[in-house]
């Protein structure tokens, strides 16, 4: 029998090097790398949901996880475009 | 002292300070990451590690409550990274537009390609698809039947060839938008002055939560179909 203490200190820890490869973690200049480097954090956080027993807050998770990496990916992709500075 | 109601888990209690120092250590990291950088898009993207932090936060209640509290924390995240993104863009646009020696290409999407969805099943079916997701959405109500709706919203704006929106319909949208407001904040009032009324103040909530999210799921659907549909 597995603890579920292991999968909640587990969801902390990639939550937290998560958040420190998007701030300062390699290859950020890039905002495609930046965004991918999110997934990690939001995917320990589905873990601490998980421990929680929070079904709802977890499905909501992943489905706006989605939809703000599309939209970022838009705003990302058009900066490009225009030849912005990103 | 503190007082923790009798109903939260044992197993939660022993978890609480652990999640609190957690989130405040990313949220940490996120805002100390936006105030070094520079570019506005970099700073777009680090706010997601805030709005995680948030998360953690509230999660750690551990009760129905956080539940509660984070379905609309995301959904005001996902309504101001959209907001934000579009005010990026259009800024940027007049930048490039007010320098002479720089030229503003036409096309820009998502899909570097065109992208078109030439299915037979895209031209038969959306109708009653749509129109049976609808009526189990309205059916569920809440939070859950609104993103159904939604779907069936989104799966019709994208199917169908027509493109631009009348403004006539983007008015009603935001009407519809008022509306479910009101009974939501009715729907809570009715709930502390007259406690016996608590069915019918579920279900105003609930009506309203659902117009609500599936005007919103339909609108990101109608903004996605302007890059998805061209030729």
């Amino acid at each position: 029998m597995i603890d579920v203490q292991i999968f909640f200190y587990f969801g902390i820890f990639l939550a937290i090097v998560g958040s420190l490869a998007t701030a300062w973690g390699p290859g950020v200049k890039d905002p495609i790398v930046r965004t991918f480097n999110t997934e990690v954090a939001s995917i320990g956080v589905c873990m601490v949901l998980l421990c929680y027993n929070h079904v709802l807050a977890l499905l909501t998770l992943l489905a706006t996880t989605v939809i703000i990496t599309l939209i970022l990916f838009r705003a990302i992709i058009r900066l490009e475009e225009m030849g912005a500075e990103v | 002292m503190v007082m923790i109601p009798p109903y939260v888990p044992e197993a939660f209690l022993t978890m609480y300070l652990p999640a609190i120092y957690a989130g405040l250590i990313v949220g940490f990291i996120g805002t100390m990451a936006i105030a070094m950088k520079r570019e506005e898009i970099h700073i777009l993207i680090l706010t997601d590690l805030v709005g995680l932090a948030m998360i953690f936060v509230v999660s750690a209640v551990g009760t129905d409550l956080a539940e509660a509290l984070i379905l609309p924390g995301l959904v005001v995240e996902l309504a101001e990274t959209l907001a934000i993104s579009e005010i990026l863009i259009t800024r940027e646009m007049r930048k490039i537009e007010q320098d002479p020696r720089r030229n503003l290409s036409k096309s820009s999407s998502i899909f570097p390609q065109p992208f078109s969805l030439n299915m037979e099943i895209m031209t038969t079916a959306p109708n009653f698809i749509a129109l049976v997701l609808i009526g189990y959405g309205i059916f569920l109500t809440g939070f859950t039947g609104g993103a159904v709706a939604g779907g069936g919203i989104v799966l019709y704006a994208l199917s169908k060839k027509a493109r631009g929106l009348p403004v006539l319909i983007l008015d009603g949208i935001a009407g519809v938008s008022g509306i479910a407001w009101c009974l939501w904040i009715i729907g809570f009032l009715l709930f502390f002055v007259a406690p016996q009324y608590w069915l019918l103040s579920l279900f105003l909530a609930a009506c309203g939560l659902l117009l609500k999210v599936a005007s919103k799921v339909g609108l990101i659907g109608l903004l996605m179909r302007e890059d998805i549909d061209k030729e």
